[in-house]
């Protein structure tokens, strides 16, 4: 969040769906960050950035960029359809989403994000996860939107680089953002950037962006490539899985690669 | 704005809930039960190396272009640094945690670089007090003058005798000119006298004066090296065209003609014998024929246990010197006085020996002859203590043919100290140094009155100017590879090797053109920069970006008051009222300057 607001600067509005950053941002009648800040409910980080948008565009003012901040529960799940109404319309604004891939802040309940195998209170180690994670990227890239982009805290630059990129953008522009929850993966804090460095060394969340639903681009590639055991093993969240488990997240991973070299402009 | 907001009622509340207080207020610190602390700690480099200099110090120094102050930072600690860049075996770069990625930082060349790019400035330290005590030096090699040096910046009057014309010991007399040329190691020697340091030359200990004559001297310092050379214990020992390694080598150094035949033996593994040999080479060379005699030396292990440099040894090679392995001389045999070859055997490997290497077995049966006009044997040297041998001189104890002397460089005998190679077991110039200041700051406190303790362990460094931070070393696991590539190392050119040998038309007798030729400022810098900074904050910012919790702060910005690499926790500021100890900073920091300590406030 800091990375971003330090990219988009002061005039910039956040709109924030229930996720952890409801309370981050602080409690009534105190606030963490410098720029206004709406709180909405879940299923609204589309609509009302939308809203607030067209606010400003009647009060003459094209330059406040507007931010929706959103976990992958108000995403994926619980604001889908209202961030892909916003899209489709391509309204002009920046729709983030931070990923724990699980509802972290009521419980650690398991989300269309959350991946296959792994372990929350609602897919227990008896019945893990069963379906892959939802490819929210390809749905937003099939919007057609001008920006699409995955990130990580762990290349600040190119997340840096690439909120500015969206900033001097018109119209729907979508980041993604791989966030580790140290209680929600069972992991040490301290191994948040290590984990989140090794999410793209190991290409399960690779570093690329899209341009019009067409033009993709992967942006960093690994300075040196890890085998996906060396991501989940530092996971408590996946302390469950077999070799045949963790084979069979591999050849998914690799697959995907694949795919996504194949589709990248080189 | 940090003041936190109270309402007492719910009138007090506005009917719009806006937030326009910070959450400063919430002191989220007191969540924390571990905090992160930067404390710099050793890189393995500065904790190997026998002088004790601060490496990573000096590097960063570099890479920031201020090449005047990094010599002084070498200078606080050893006063050769033109010397060790060149002879130093360099045991800090066989712990560089580089090796990993690329090879180890060319420490030495740069070490070299700082002091030859400074050449023609001189050192702006100078003594802050004068004391009245006396101090007497008896041998001007590494350890005799490293001590002069830190007992004259400390304000001691200091004499140094030194037997030969000559100052500088086996930097003078033992190493060749093309590994350290003279005016080097002059000028270092200079800058030692222009702290008042006196230099009494021809004045032998036990020939020329007694230590009973020094009553005047309230502590001495006996650094005379190993001048006795060893032995082969072989018939034929005694016969014209046999000389010494050390012999040879001192008699070039001082500029007498010396002979020597076409084909040449060389016997030992050691840096002398390597020295020595190609020494030999060049001494058989001339302009119109460069290398018309053959140098061989003869070695009784294999290439793996050989004590000398490898570098030197591949130099030798290179430029033409043969190298038996696994042979040894069992007779020299001779005609009319004259040597005329070698009776040698064959050695096999057996069994380790009290010094780990392979005890060497000759295999019956496996003699051979090898023609020689010359034969230099070089199997290492001993301690002439002859002059400890008459009246009270006696109370000095020397055990295994070296002075006997304690943590502090002490001898048996109050106020008298020993270091280098007469007391101590390494034989390189940069243990002397570190032996010599040892004593220095032992002298420093006997002439005061304190106690002589506290001294590392003979084979640890000591420091002049002590660095703060953490004993830990740094080792490569410590570090976080992420923010580290392959980079390969730079190596220094060297002379073409035909110019090498091609005798002293060339250069003038025994002026025999340096063989490395050292970095220019570009390769310097590109191998400065390589360094990691293991241990040491350089104010990389990666935990400042990092930090969850906004609570690390800059504390500093250019221009830097203190080399960057010393500025060990001044950096940054870690806001404790915020730090909820997640522990990032410390898990990424390249290069393991932030430690991890457990709160102890909920200890009873």
């Amino acid at each position: 969040m800091r990375l971003a607001l330090k990219a988009l600067g002061e005039k910039t509005i956040l709109v924030i769906p229930a996720c952890c950053w409801s309370i981050i941002a602080g409690a009534f009648p105190y606030s963490s960050v410098k720029v206004p800040l709406m709180h909405t409910a879940f299923e609204t980080g589309g609509s009302a950035a939308a809203g607030i948008k067209a606010a400003l565009e009647v009060q003459g003012d094209t330059e406040t960029t507007v931010l929706t901040w959103a976990g992958d529960g108000g995403t994926f799940d619980i604001g889908l359809q209202a961030l892909s109404g916003a899209v489709e319309r391509n309204e002009d604004f920046i729709y983030a989403c931070y990923d724990n891939e699980a509802y972290m802040n009521t419980g650690i309940q398991r989300s269309s994000a959350t991946p296959w195998g792994a372990w929350t209170t609602t897919t227990p180690v008896q019945h893990p996860k069963e379906t892959p994670k939802k490819d929210i990227v390809a749905i937003m890239a099939a919007h057609r939107i001008p920006y699409t982009a995955t990130a990580t805290v762990a290349y600040p630059e190119d997340l840096v680089r690439k909120f500015q990129k969206a900033k001097g953008i018109r119209g729907a522009k979508f980041i993604h953002i791989l966030s580790p929850c140290p209680p929600g993966w069972k992991m040490e804090p301290a191994y948040s950037i290590r984990i989140s460095r090794l999410a793209v060394e190991s290409k399960v969340f690779p570093l690329y962006e899209v341009e019009n639903g067409e033009k993709w681009t992967i942006t960093v590639w690994p300075k040196r490539e890890v085998p996906v055991r060396e991501y989940v093993k530092l996971q408590g969240r996946f302390s469950h899985l077999t070799e045949e488990d963790i084979e069979f997240i591999q050849e998914n991973v690799d697959r995907e690669w694949e795919r996504l070299v194949a589709r990248a402009v080189q | 704005m940090t003041e936190e907001i109270v309402f007492k009622t719910e009138a007090d509340m506005p009917y719009l809930p806006m937030s326009l207080g910070t959450t400063l207020v919430n002191k989220t610190g007191s969540w924390r039960y571990i905090r992160p602390l930067y404390v710099d700690k050793t890189p393995p480099c500065n904790h190997d190396c026998p002088a004790g200099e601060d490496i990573v110090g000096y590097l960063a120094l570099i890479e920031e272009g201020k090449y005047k102050e990094g010599w002084e930072l070498i200078m606080q600690e050893n006063p050769f640094p033109g010397v060790c860049g060149r002879v130093c075996p360099h045991p800090c770069e066989s712990e560089c945690n580089r090796r990993e990625l690329g090879g180890a930082i060319a420490i030495h060349t740069l070490e070299r670089f700082l002091a030859d790019h400074t050449a023609s400035q001189r050192p702006s330290v100078q003594a802050s007090k004068r004391y009245d005590a006396k101090i007497a030096i008896i041998g001007s090699g590494p350890a005799g003058l490293a001590c002069a040096y830190h007992l004259a910046l400390r304000g001691y009057p200091v004499t140094v005798f030194e037997a030969l014309p000559v100052v500088g010991g086996m930097m003078r007399v033992g190493i060749p000119e093309y590994r350290l040329p003279r005016e080097v190691l002059e000028r270092e020697i200079a800058d030692i006298e222009a702290l008042g340091v006196e230099i009494e030359t021809n004045m032998r200990l036990g020939d020329n004066f007694k230590l009973s004559d020094l009553e005047d001297y309230q502590a001495i310092f006996i650094a005379v090296g190993l001048q006795k050379s060893r032995k082969l214990n072989v018939p034929g020992e005694d016969a014209e065209g046999v000389i010494p390694g050390l012999e040879l080598l001192k008699r070039v150094n001082l500029g007498e003609e010396v002979q020597v035949g076409p084909s040449v033996a060389v016997i030992g593994g050691g840096n002398t014998a390597v020295d020595a040999a190609r020494s030999a080479l060049r001494l058989g060379s001339d302009v119109r024929e460069p290398r018309s005699n053959e140098v061989t030396i003869l070695y009784r292990r294999s290439r793996e246990e050989m004590p000398a440099i490898a570098g030197e040894i591949e130099e030798a090679l290179a430029e033409g010197v043969k190298i038996r392995y696994l042979s040894a001389p069992i007779e020299l045999l001779t005609e009319n006085g004259w040597v005329m070859g070698l009776k040698c055997v064959k050695m096999e490997l057996g069994e380790p020996d009290e010094s780990g290497r392979r005890r060497p077995m000759p295999i019956a049966g496996s003699e051979y002859a090898l023609k020689a006009d010359t034969v230099i044997p070089a199997i290492g040297q001993e301690a002439d203590t002859s002059f400890l041998e008459t009246g009270e001189q006696r109370l000095i104890e020397v055990r295994r043919g070296h002075i006997f002397i304690d943590a502090a460089g002490a001898t048996t005998r109050p106020g008298i100290f020993a270091g280098g190679d007469v007391a101590t077991p390494f034989g390189t110039v940069a243990h002397a140094v570190g032996s010599g200041k040892r004593a220095a700051l032992a002298i420093d406190k006997y002439l005061r009155g304190e106690e002589l303790s506290g001294f590392p362990p003979i084979d640890e460094a000591v420091h002049a100017v002590p660095k703060d931070m953490d004993p830990a070393i740094v080792r490569f696991d410590d570090l976080n590879p992420a923010y580290f590539e392959e980079i390969e190392r730079t190596e220094q050119p060297q002379r073409p090797i035909e110019e090498r040998v091609s005798g002293f038309e060339y250069f003038g007798w025994a002026q025999y053109g340096e063989v490395n030729l050292g970095f220019n400022e570009e390769e310097a810098q590109a191998e400065a920069e390589r360094c990691f900074n293991c241990g040491t904050c350089n104010l990389c910012d990666t935990c400042l970006i990092f930090c969850p919790d906004v609570a690390i702060a800059r504390l500093v910005a250019p221009p830097y008051p203190v080399p960057l690499a010393r500025l060990n926790g001044a950096g940054y500021e870690v806001n404790y009222d915020y730090c909820k100890g997640c522990g990032v900073c410390a898990e990424e920091c390249p290069r393991y300057a932030i430690s991890i300590e457990k709160e102890i406030k909920w200890k009873k």
